[in-house]
């Protein structure tokens, strides 16, 4: 079964004369320990078809399944509950507290859903250990370089072990260096850690470390290609292209 | 040119056998699959570089087997390989098979210019995943030349990719243009002194007239 099943998906912001369709009949699929990259130009709609995946907006028509769970079908205070414990977010500008060190940063998701403080911290380290910040924790993010805090941004997007992890330009404020080490860090999380990962970004680079690319352009997804491994006989965009 | 003046250079070294000259040129350049040379070329290339009085060969006896050839730089090769060094090499404007794809598919009906691009796209973005996923894999302690390389390669096709947004943003315009014709060549023998040379050359220039 499919981790995102998306449907049919149609936004359309304001009404009347002013109204904006920002989605036009989006439909997309992605499996567990999947990286997919979304790319297209400026307000083609990419966020808020990430912010529609993450349950963060409701479309104003067509459906999405996270996990087996139909977002449309959930009262608000259910879909908070699956968005804190099914889905990791990670954004452009980190959004980390800065009162706060690294360790309590990566844990905030987990002691606001009432996990016991000691357990919370445990789990947290064990991330920031996975995301290569052994040693980092007690630094608060004014103490840590970008490329540092978004892997502290990771390792809280991914410590209530979710099974979706969504990015809005995750390496949109950091170097071309500290950006592909990002990307390397996400291909991790979804190739060997099981979470299927879909990201937005403008960067070339970064999409070619996804599995797949999906081109969007005024509303609609107007293309897709899928990255084989090196040597492979492209049976996924032999499949792509018969469709 | 690139191989005549690495052949100087690799002798600037050592004298060598054109077969040594071959492999050695080859693991520098990056690899077999990168750039490979055929024997014949190597040996053409030395021939004529003899004759310029650049290299000098010596035959060596081998107990038993046949004559080996052994090539060496001579004071006037060396001064060549000087100014080699000494000059920038250009930048390499590549026709654009890509290119000349995409006008043809506007100017028929056999194929989509979108469905050009987007195969384009795909392509270059497998081969940017291919290249990324050798780069990292590539050991910086032992491979750090090799490791430039393929960043050389990575920064190309990223400028590609960005390159075939624009192109893509603005197609709609495009076709809207009338494609690119030779200019008509004047029939008969050009008559000296009213031909411009520069204005009348065929070119590949927009062509307003419908
Ligand atoms: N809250 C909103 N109210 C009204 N219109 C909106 C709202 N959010 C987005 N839009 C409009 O919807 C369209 C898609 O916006 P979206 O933010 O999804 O684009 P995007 O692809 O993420 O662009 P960018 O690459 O610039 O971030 C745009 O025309 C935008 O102006
Ligand atoms: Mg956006």
């Amino acid at each position: 079964m499919s981790l995102i099943a998306a449907t049919h998906l149609k936004k359309v912001y304001g009404v009347g004369e002013t109204a904006v369709t920002a989605l036009n009949g989006v439909s997309l699929q992605v499996e567990p320990g999947e990286f997919v990259a979304i790319m297209g130009p400026s307000g083609c709609g990419k966020s808020t078809l990430l912010h529609l995946l993450g349950g963060l907006d409701r479309p104003t028509s067509g459906s999405v399944m996270i996990d087996g769970h139909n977002l449309s079908d959930l009262s608000d205070a259910k879909l908070t509950e699956i968005r804190r414990r099914r889905i990791g977010f990670i954004f452009q500008f980190f959004n980390l507290i800065p009162v706060l060190n690294a360790l309590e940063n990566a844990a905030l998701p987990i002691t606001l859903d009432g996990v016991k403080p000691a357990e919370a911290k445990a789990r947290a380290a064990e991330w920031l250990d996975k995301v290569g910040l052994e040693g980092r924790s007690d630094h608060r993010p004014d103490q840590l370089s970008g490329g540092q805090q978004q892997r502290v941004a990771v390792a809280r997007a991914l410590v209530a072990d979710p099974a979706l992890v969504l990015a809005d330009e995750p390496t949109g404020n950091l170097d071309t260096h500290s950006s592909e080490e990002i990307a390397g860090l996400l291909r991790q999380v979804a190739n060997d850690w099981g979470r299927a990962v879909v990201i937005v970004t403008h960067d070339p680079r970064i999409a070619a470390y996804a599995d797949r690319i999906i081109f969007l352009k005024d509303g609609a997804v107007v293309d897709e290609t899928v990255l084989e491994p090196r040597g492979s006989s492209n049976g996924r965009n032999a499949e792509l292209a018969g469709r | 040119m690139s191989v005549r003046n690495a052949i100087l250079g690799l002798l600037a070294d050592h004298p060598r056998h054109g077969y040594e000259l071959r492999a050695a040129f080859e693991a520098l350049a990056g690899g077999a699959a990168l750039w490979s040379v055929k024997p014949a070329q190597v040996y053409t290339t030395l021939a004529r570089l003899e004759e310029g009085g650049l290299v000098a060969q010596d035959s060596v006896e081998q107990d038993g087997g046949p004559e080996k050839h052994i090539y060496s730089l001579t004071p006037a090769g060396q001064a060549e390989l000087a100014d080699w060094f000494a000059s920038g090499v250009p930048a390499e404007h590549q026709r654009d098979e890509f290119f000349v794809k995409l006008m043809l598919s506007l100017s028929t009906e056999v194929a989509s210019p979108y469905r050009v691009l987007q195969a384009q796209r795909s392509k270059l973005y497998q081969e940017l995943h291919d290249l990324t996923t050798r780069r990292n894999r590539a050991d910086p302690r032992r491979e750090l030349a090799q490791i430039f390389l393929l960043d050389k390669s990575i920064m190309h096709l990223e400028a590609d990719l960005r390159w075939l947004d624009l192109i893509e943003a603005r197609l709609d315009d495009i076709r809207r243009q009338p494609l690119p014709r030779p200019t008509p060549r004047p029939r008969g023998r050009p008559k000296i002194g009213i031909r411009n040379s520069r204005n009348e050359e065929p070119g590949y220039k927009a062509n307003t007239s419908p």
